[in-house]
This record gives C-alpha cells, sequence and structure tokens, in this order.
C-alpha cells in the first residue's frame, strides 16, 4: 500500500510537474501574447503631409514626420495625436470677388475699412496659412481658427489704417498685402499658434456704393485731363505744320518776286536799251512818231477839254459822254475814233 | 530568472494600469498634459500646483485633481459703443487672447470655472476700452493710434487681472465701425473730396492743353513773323536789284528815258472817266491847227 500509494505519488509527482510545468509555459505563452498585444498598440501609420505628436505622460516627447507605419511606447505610456502640416488651408473675408452689389450684415462689417485719410473702403481679401508648428498648433492655443479670423482682420485694418484710400485702391495694394501678411504672422507668432502665414491676398477693393459714382468721376477725370492735353498737342502738330507751310509759301513767294523783278527790270532794260539804239539813229522822227502813238492810245479812254487860253470854249466829249455807249475796246481801236475826236472837236 | 520576469511583467502591468487609472483621474498617479495644469486639493485644500507636464503623486482617494486649460484661450467681446474725447460715437469691436497664469489664484477667484471668468474679462476689458478709447479722438482711434491704444488696453487689463490669476496676452480692436449718422458724414466728406479732385484734374487738364495751345500758336506766329521778315529782305533785294539793272541801263540816256517813261504813264494813267485839260498849244493839236487855218 505503501510501495502502491509510493508508487502512486511518483506518478502523480511526474504528473503533477508536468501540469505545473504546462500551467508555466501557459502562464508565459499569454503574459508575452498580452504584452505583444499591448506593445502593437503603440503602432500608428503616418500619411506624408503628417506629423505625428507624440506625449510620454503627457509631457511632450517628440514630432515624427516621415510618413509610414510607426511605433511608441504603448498607450497609456505614450500617446500621439496627428496633425496635418502639409495641407494649405484658406479663409475668405469681407467681399467675394466679381461681387458687385452692397454687401450686407456680417459681410458689410467685415468688407468696410477706414484708411489713413479716414475715408472707408469696402474689401474682401484671402488668407492662405498651413501649420508648420504640429505641437504649438495642438498644445499652445485653444481654437488657432478663430484667432486667425479675427487676427487677420485686425492686421488689415491696422494696416489699411495707415494707408490712403487712393493707395489701397491702386498701387499701395501689393505693400498692404505684404504688410498686412507681415503683421499678422508677427501676431500669430506671438500666441504661438504655429502657423505659418503663406499669402494675403485683396481680392475686391471698392469704394462704398454711395460715393462709387464720384469715385468713377475722378477716373473719369483723369481721361479728360489726358484726353485735353492730347487734343492740345493734335492742335499743335497742326497747327505748326501750317505755320512752316506759310513760311515756305511767303519764301517761295518772295524769291519769285525778287526774280521776278530782276527778269521785269532786265527786260525793260533791253527794250530801252534797243530803243534807244534805233532813237539815236533818227532821234527827232522816233520821238514824234512815239508821242503820237501815245496819244493815240490814250486819248480816245479819257474825257478831254480844250482850253483855248483866255477864252471860254464848249467842253469837247470823246468817249462814251459824247456817244452814250462806253468805249469797250477803247485801245484795240484806237485808230479809228481817235482821228475822229480832233475832228470833231474842230467843228 | 523566471520569477524576475514574473514579477517584473506584473509590475510593468500595474503600472501601466495605474497610468490609465491616472489619466481617467482615479488612483495615486496623476498625469498633466501639455495644455493642462492642474491643482491637488485634499478635503478642498489646495495642497500643490501642477504646471509642468509629466507624471505626479497624490493622496489616493482623499484627495482631489482639478484640471484648468494652460493653451491660450480666445475670447469674442460683443461690438462695444464707446464715446471719443471729440465726442463722436464709434462701435468698437475686439477679441482678447488670455491664458490662466497662476491654477490656485484663479480657482480661488472663480471657483465655478471658466464661464465666470470669461465675463469678468470681458467687463474689465469694456471698461479699459471705454477709458482708454475715450482718451483719444475719433481719427486717432480709427487709423494713427490704434496699435497703441490697443497695448496700452492689454497692459491695464492684463494688471488688473493678474491678482484673479489671468494673463491678458493680448486685447486687439478687430473691427471700429460707425455709427450710421458718422458714417453718412464720412460718405458727404468723400464726396466732395472726389469732386474736388475730379475737378483739380480736369482744370489741369485744361492749364496743359491751353499752355500747349498757347505755345503752338505762338510758335506758329513767330515762324511766319519770321518768314515775313525773310520774305521782305527778299523782296527788297529784288527791287534793289531792279533799281540797280535800270539805272544802268537808262543813265545812257536820262533825258531819252524821261520821254519814253512819261508816254508809258500816260498809257497807265490815263483812262476811262479821266478828264483831261489841254491847251490848244499842246503837241497833238498843233498839227490840227495848222491844218484848220491852212483850210
Amino acid at each position: 500500500m505503501a510501495a502502491g500509494r509510493g508508487g502512486g505519488s511518483a506518478e502523480e509527482e511526474v504528473r503533477r510537474s508536468v501540469r505545473r510545468t504546462l500551467a508555466n509555459v501557459v502562464t508565459i505563452l499569454v503574459c508575452f501574447g498580452l504584452l505583444t498585444a499591448w506593445i502593437l498598440l503603440g503602432l500608428y501609420q503616418l500619411e506624408p503631409g503628417q506629423a505625428a505628436v507624440i506625449l510620454r505622460f503627457g509631457r511632450y516627447s517628440r514630432t515624427v514626420t516621415e510618413p509610414g507605419l510607426k511605433l511608441h511606447l504603448p498607450p497609456p505610456l505614450e500617446s500621439h495625436e496627428i496633425v496635418n502640416i502639409a495641407s494649405i488651408e484658406r479663409e475668405e473675408f469681407g467681399m467675394r470677388p466679381g461681387e458687385t452689389t452692397e454687401p450686407s450684415g456680417e459681410e458689410a462689417l467685415e468688407a468696410a475699412v477706414q484708411t489713413s485719410d479716414n475715408n472707408i473702403v469696402n474689401l474682401g481679401f484671402v488668407v492662405q496659412y498651413k501649420v508648420k508648428d504640429a505641437f504649438a498648433s495642438r498644445y499652445r492655443v485653444a481654437d488657432p481658427r478663430s484667432i486667425l479670423r479675427d487676427a487677420a482682420q485686425a492686421a488689415m485694418r491696422e494696416v489699411v489704417g495707415r494707408t490712403t484710400i487712393d493707395g489701397v485702391l491702386s498701387e499701395k495694394r501689393g505693400e498692404v498685402e505684404s504688410e498686412t501678411q507681415e503683421v499678422l504672422q508677427g501676431i500669430l507668432d506671438r500666441y504661438e499658434t504655429g502657423l505659418d502665414i503663406l499669402a494675403v491676398q485683396l481680392q475686391e477693393v471698392q469704394p462704398p456704393g454711395p460715393v462709387r459714382d464720384a469715385f468713377d468721376d475722378v477716373l473719369a477725370a483723369v481721361q479728360d485731363k489726358t484726353r485735353a492735353v492730347n487734343e492740345a498737342e493734335g492742335y499743335a502738330n497742326e497747327v505748326l505744320p501750317k505755320a512752316r507751310a506759310r513760311a515756305a509759301e511767303l519764301a517761295a513767294e518772295a524769291d519769285a518776286y525778287r526774280k521776278a523783278r530782276v527778269a521785269e527790270a532786265s527786260g525793260e532794260s533791253q527794250r530801252f536799251t534797243a530803243l534807244l539804239t534805233e532813237y539815236r539813229k533818227a532821234p527827232d522822227v522816233t520821238r514824234k512818231r512815239l508821242y503820237l502813238e501815245t496819244m493815240e492810245a490814250v486819248l480816245p479812254r479819257v474825257e478831254q477839254v480844250i482850253v483855248e487860253p483866255g477864252t471860254v470854249v464848249p467842253w469837247l466829249s470823246i468817249g462814251r459822254n459824247a456817244k452814250g455807249a462806253p468805249p469797250v475796246s477803247s485801245s484795240a481801236p484806237s485808230a479809228a475814233p481817235a482821228p475822229a475826236a480832233p475832228r470833231a472837236g474842230a467843228r | 530568472m523566471r520569477r524576475v520576469l514574473f514579477f517584473g511583467l506584473i509590475a510593468l502591468a500595474v503600472f501601466a494600469a495605474l497610468v490609465y487609472a491616472g489619466n481617467l483621474g482615479w488612483g495615486p498617479l496623476v498625469i498633466t498634459r501639455e495644455d493642462q495644469q492642474q491643482l491637488v486639493l485634499v478635503f478642498g485644500k489646495p495642497v500643490s500646483i501642477l504646471i509642468r507636464p509629466g507624471l505626479s503623486l497624490r493622496l489616493p482617494l482623499l484627495s482631489d485633481v482639478v484640471t484648468f486649460d494652460k493653451r491660450r484661450l480666445y475670447l469674442n467681446a460683443e461690438p462695444l459703443p464707446i464715446q471719443t474725447r471729440d465726442e463722436e460715437r464709434i462701435v468698437v469691436d475686439n477679441y482678447v487672447v488670455w491664458r490662466i497664469a497662476d491654477p490656485l489664484a484663479f480657482y480661488q477667484s472663480f471657483p465655478t470655472g471658466r464661464a465666470q471668468a470669461e465675463s469678468q474679462i470681458d467687463r474689465v476689458v469694456r471698461a479699459d476700452l471705454r477709458e482708454v478709447v475715450g482718451r483719444r479722438t475719433l481719427a486717432e482711434v480709427l487709423t494713427t493710434a490704434r496699435p497703441e491704444i490697443m497695448e496700452s488696453i492689454t497692459k491695464q487689463s492684463d494688471s488688473e487681472l493678474k491678482q484673479a490669476g489671468i494673463a491678458i496676452d493680448d486685447v486687439r480692436i478687430n473691427r471700429t465701425e460707425l455709427p450710421s449718422g458718422t458714417e453718412s458724414n464720412v460718405y458727404a466728406r468723400m464726396r466732395t473730396e472726389r469732386e474736388r479732385l475730379a475737378r483739380k484734374l480736369r482744370a489741369e487738364g485744361e492749364e496743359g492743353g491751353r499752355r500747349i495751345r498757347a505755345q503752338a500758336d505762338g510758335e506758329a506766329r513767330v515762324i511766319v513773323a519770321e518768314a515775313t521778315r525773310d520774305a521782305e529782305v527778299t523782296r527788297g533785294q529784288g527791287d534793289a536789284d531792279a533799281a540797280r539793272i535800270y539805272a544802268e541801263a537808262y543813265s545812257s540816256d536820262p533825258d531819252f528815258y524821261g520821254f519814253v517813261r512819261g508816254l508809258e504813264a500816260y498809257r497807265k494813267a490815263l483812262g476811262p472817266g479821266t478828264t483831261l485839260v489841254l491847251p490848244p498849244t499842246a503837241e497833238f493839236f498843233r498839227l490840227l491847227e495848222s491844218e484848220g487855218s491852212r483850210r
């Protein structure tokens, strides 16, 4: 019995030790399984453009940016939070681009901005930004988007408030944009928002509705000014060539006059010289002939009175008074009436 | 060895469980996250202030933990009508960025929490806005003095709220609206300014135009006058040349020239309508007379 018990106990001993070993193995396996499962809870996947902020016992440990399958200490020892750092976000303010009607309500309040010369201008702009510091954007500031919206408006109003309305409407737009970006980035950095402002763009800048016609009229006046000057230049371009043309005419006329005078003079001189040559050959005859020829030509044309010295003599009329008709061809038919006249006068 | 491993695992599991419980607010471990700060209270009495993130110990069961936000917080205030020094009314819209700087003072000042604190901040900032903006003229508020105003309001409200454990990082005016009456005044002024500018531009255009025209007219006149002068000189030369040529020819027999030229003058000068008085002794009639007497 003892032996049997002894044999049984040995057998039992073996069985017990096997059972214990089995239990140990199972326990260890289970423990390792649980441990592995727990460790695997620390797995996470990171897409390109994402960053994981890792906290250990709530304290910042590291930021992981390379994409892929990643492992951190299993929760609750470490925890991670994934933030998009590549995507570009966009916020719009005030007037929407292309809008022609007056904005109203909240949009109107957002749009109306005062300039340095105490004018009001309606504008719309867009801010583009992205997260540059994933940790700060999560753990340094609450509600970064609301802060961005208000800070952007404050920055724009500050910058436009330093600029004249003419500047905002035209040549200073670029300056307003870049200065606003600078001011806004400064404000956001001061709050540690971890946001990076990529661009501030003015979409619409318009004078307010009630005064828009006056602004349009100024633009029209600029055109008018240019046109007035252009017209005057056109006038000048017309007047000066005309004057030069007149000058050329005068010069040409004068030149022609001079040449004509010289030509006439030399012609007449030559005629005189020729006549003189002949006259010198027979002076008396020529002299008489010339005189009579002249009288012959002249007398038919004139009304003449012949006066006998000391006596009253009736006047003798020749030509149109006597005949009642004008001597139209007074020079051509001079030969005919001329001899008639003296004869009539003699009667 | 096996035992070490076994107890190690057990310890790890217990630790993990405690951390997990700490996250839920139970047990002896307190986890302070980066965006948190905490107060440990025993029977309502603060015993420690946890500002730095990480693990801390506390008395389990008997202690309470109150958690506060450590981040910068955003508070948008209602638009506030204010009268400026020059008695203009203006509506100022602002926002506040603040944080809990001293959790203990904050907890004591605002036992019910953040909403209570926000209404207190709102009150203080409004009062400061009224005071600071009220010392300025409308023009200053709208433009030049803006950053200065915001800075002094920030400083003032920060120092007033310091005792309550609140730090004011920034009070910023994002909008200023003019009341509708003032707005129409501004529009009227803008209109007159634009009209003045338009008139000035048009007048400048007229000025420029007239100046150019006058210059052109003047130049044209000078050109014509100079041309006239030159023409007269040329004509004079022509006359002189002619005179010289005549003189050269006629001086060979001045007497005969006088005769011929005289006859020519008669031809030209005596025309229709001329009454010629001649003595009977005139050369022309001499022949007639002698003929008549002969008859």
